[in-house]
């Protein structure tokens, strides 16, 4: 199986710093599974969701999408389009309500949908969100309410690939049961290939492999011991 | 569309800092609504007034010259001043100069009517002719005739209909050629009526080569006049040529039907009309190649005209100087405003470059958000600019006519200006302003279309300086480092 997302000995260091905080990643992702990333706080799993994201790009080796370099690719239609991306600080616009956060990236992403706003509040309703809650600015809003419209907009253009950078940190069990069940339909019944950055047991139990990141390598934990997964029914891989 | 519907939802959003910038924004425009209004109508008059006063050229003796030149001819130490005058051929020339917007001319002949009997006859009019009518001084052409009298016929010399010292009568005005007008004295005195047609002889000759040629006119009664005009005018000689009753208008065309160029005896005299009173300098240059007298001084009614607009030239100088320190100053205050906005809204902008927005359209929405701010600003100012510029003209420029009169007092104090002008007597007056010259005291601003869309253009300029600001920050924000710093 082809994957769709690869990583070839990827390697990072921040402007202004000494040490290379990637040293050699080699990953690859495929369509209709679920990925948790484990490691220590500060071992980089964020950095390495921002270049699997296109926010920025690799310092050393390369990360390919569907065989195509990140580097030489629209990086900012693949952000719009390509991949849902789940920000560990959510990244939304403070000022503006859930819903206009939503509607605002299916624009950008140059979405089809005929009813914008009704397609929004439905995909907030998915993760709990009510009506009353979808129209209030973000700023009024919980840090698990904030968390489940950012996972709202990371599926709201369609994206093929989902990142999460803990997901469900602010969320009480019975929404994170919840929520899980959302990134395992979308990868074993949709087809999508979910990424999941994590701390919880309970996220890299339902993980059909699991990925550790220690001094800037990525060793494998677990593999396909989660659930028995299903059959992709689209979305796969073209 | 989406990115303008953003942009004006975060009007909305960042009201705070958008009240701000547009309050100095507000300001500049309000402040250059009225400079411009101030300087769009001073310009107005100020063009208005230079097409009354400085356009008009006049050729004035200089005087002074004028004796100095009399003196160098003088042998026997008798200093004779003779008026200097100007050809016909000469006016005529100068009317060929392409810097006239209009020429206004005027031509007589002294004539002698067959059959007329003048006004005044007692006194005589055969003698008064040669004076006035060649300059040249000598013999009367017409002594063997003792019983003609001659007549001044006089082409487009009208404007005393203009001043009500002259009125028609009856019938109409000349208009065609060979139409005239005489006066209801004379008209009574001959039993002339619309109709009648005159007989009128003259002569023009050049008196350096000796030559003479006849000349007739044949023009009909039109109309008559009625004169109220002092019956002698300015002239000395009180006989029936210089009598004013006799003269018959004609039009200009009429009298120059019978023009020999190079002979005496037709008078044309003209007022020009520079189509820019900055072309005086070329206009003189070339009256002066056609052989105009270097006695003469060509000028235009400046002093005058400075009296009148100066305070208003002042004006629009203050405004126009007033506007460009609005917006040096309220452009940089603009730059600093919205490049420190930028900043702040740094993590907006990550979190939309994050979300796949590409960095034209992030700012192309910024801009647009400044474009509303400004466009709001724009109509506050224009109303709020129009309802103050008219007490801030009427302040402005009683202080700039204030000025004026001071500046005016010190010069006559230190004794310059005033002296020369007495000297030179009337006609040497033409540098000094007329005293009853009052300037200008109410000036009447409005807000004209041009106006608006010169405030439409400062606005413009004002929103796209603060969105080029704001674009220069965008261009070095990279996502992942607005990101992860806040995170
Ligand atoms: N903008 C930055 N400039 C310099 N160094 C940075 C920057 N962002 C992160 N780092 C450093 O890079 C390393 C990896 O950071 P990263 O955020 O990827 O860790 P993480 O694994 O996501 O940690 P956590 O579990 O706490 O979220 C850390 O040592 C961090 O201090
Ligand atoms: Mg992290």
């Amino acid at each position: 199986m082809t994957s769709t997302l690869t990583l070839d000995r990827v390697t990072y260091r921040y402007d202004g710093t000494k040490k290379n905080v990637l040293r050699g990643i080699s990953a690859a992702f495929e369509p209709g599974k679920v990925y948790t990333i484990v490691g220590k706080s500060g071992s980089g799993k964020s950095t390495l969701l921002s270049l699997i994201a296109g926010l920025d790009v690799v310092d050393g080796g390369q990360i390919l999408f569907d065989g195509d370099d990140m580097r030489t690719l629209d990086r900012d239609a693949y952000r719009a389009r390509g991949i849902g991306v789940i920000f560990q600080g959510f990244n939304l616009l403070t000022t503006a309500t859930a819903v206009q956060n939503i509607v605002l990236s299916m624009n950008i992403s140059g979405s089809r949908v005929k009813h914008k706003k009704q397609h929004a509040y439905d995909l907030l309703a998915g993760v709990g969100i009510d009506r009353e809650t979808a129209g209030r600015p973000v700023l009024k809003l919980s840090g698990g309410e904030q968390q489940r419209v950012g996972i709202a907009r990371a599926l709201s253009h369609d994206p093929r690939i989902i990142i999460a950078d803990e997901p469900t940190g602010n969320l009480d069990q019975a929404t994170e049961d919840e929520i899980l069940r959302i990134f395992t339909g979308l990868a074993h019944e949709e087809g999508r290939c979910v990424i999941i950055v994590t701390h919880s047991r309970r996220v890299t139990a339902v993980a059909d492999e699991v990925l550790g990141i220690t001094a800037g390598r990525l060793g494998v934990v677990k593999k396909d011991q989660g659930p028995p997964r299903k059959a992709a029914v689209s979305g796969g891989p073209s | 569309m989406y990115i303008l519907n953003n942009a004006l939802a975060n009007v909305w959003r960042h009201k705070g800092r958008n009240a701000l910038l547009g309050a100095i924004i507000l300001v500049v425009i309000a402040a250059s609504v009225v400079a411009l209004m101030i300087s769009s109508t001073a310009t107005s008059i100020i063009d208005d007034y230079k097409e009354r006063f400085s356009a008009e050229v006049t050729f004035v003796p200089d005087m002074e010259k004028v004796r100095e030149e009399a003196m160098a001819e003088s042998e026997d130490g008798m200093v004779r001043m003779v008026m200097p005058t100007i050809d016909a051929d000469q006016y005529l020339a100068f009317g060929e100069s392409e810097h006239l917007a209009d020429a206004d001319f005027t031509a007589s002949t002294g004539v002698v009517p067959e059959d007329l009997t003048p006004v005044a006859a007692d006194l005589g009019g055969g003698s008064g002719m040669m004076t006035m009518g060649g300059g040249g001084p000598g013999e009367s052409m017409f002594e063997s005739e003792p019983m003609s009298f001659t007549a001044s016929l006089q082409g487009n010399k009208l404007a005393e209909f203009d001043d009500g010292s002259r009125a028609l009568a009856e019938g109409e005005m000349p208009d065609a050629d060979g139409e005239a007008l005489v006066s209801t004295e004379l008209a009574e005195l001959n039993d002339l009526s619309v109709g009648d047609t005159l007989h009128l002889a003259g002569e023009l000759r050049n008196i350096d080569e000796g030559a003479l040629e006849s000349i007739e006119y044949d023009v009909t009664v039109v109309g008559t006049y009625d004169d109220l005009t002092d019956e002698y005018g300015t002239s000395p000689q009180q006989n029936a040529f210089t009598n004013r009753r006799n003269e018959i208008l004609t039009t200009y065309d009429t009298v120059l039907s019978n023009y020999v160029a190079g002979m005496q005896g037709m008078q044309v005299a003209a007022t020009f009309y520079l189509e820019d009173p900055d072309l005086l300098d070329a206009f003189t240059e070339e009256v002066r190649a056609e052989g105009l007298p270097d006695v003469f001084d060509v000028t235009t009614d400046s002093a005058t005209y400075n009296a009148i607009v100066g305070p208003v030239e002042g004006l629009k100088s203050v405004s126009v100087t007033f506007m460009i320190v609005v917006l040096v100053f309220g452009g940089v205050i603009i730059a600093l405003l919205s490049s420190i906005a930028i900043r702040e809204r740094k993590y907006e902008i990550g979190v939309l470059r994050a979300m796949g927005m590409k960095k034209s359209a992030v700012g192309l929405g910024l801009w647009s958000e400044i474009l509303a701010v400004t466009a709001a600003c724009m109509l506050l100012g224009l109303a709020v600019g129009s309802l103050v510029a008219q007490p801030v003209t009427d302040v402005l420029l009683a202080g700039q006519i204030q000025a004026a009169e001071e500046a005016a007092a010190a010069a006559e104090a230190q004794g310059t200006g005033g002296g020369m002008g007495m000297q030179m007597g009337p006609m040497g007056g033409a540098n000094q302003a007329d005293p009853d010259a009052e300037p200008l005291a109410d000036l009447a601003v409005a807000l004209t279309p041009g106006t608006v869309g010169q405030i439409a253009a400062v606005s413009l300029g004002l929103a796209t300086l603060a969105g080029l600001t704001s674009l220069g920050r965008i261009t070095r924000y990279e996502p992942i480092k607005i990101l992860s710093e806040r995170n």
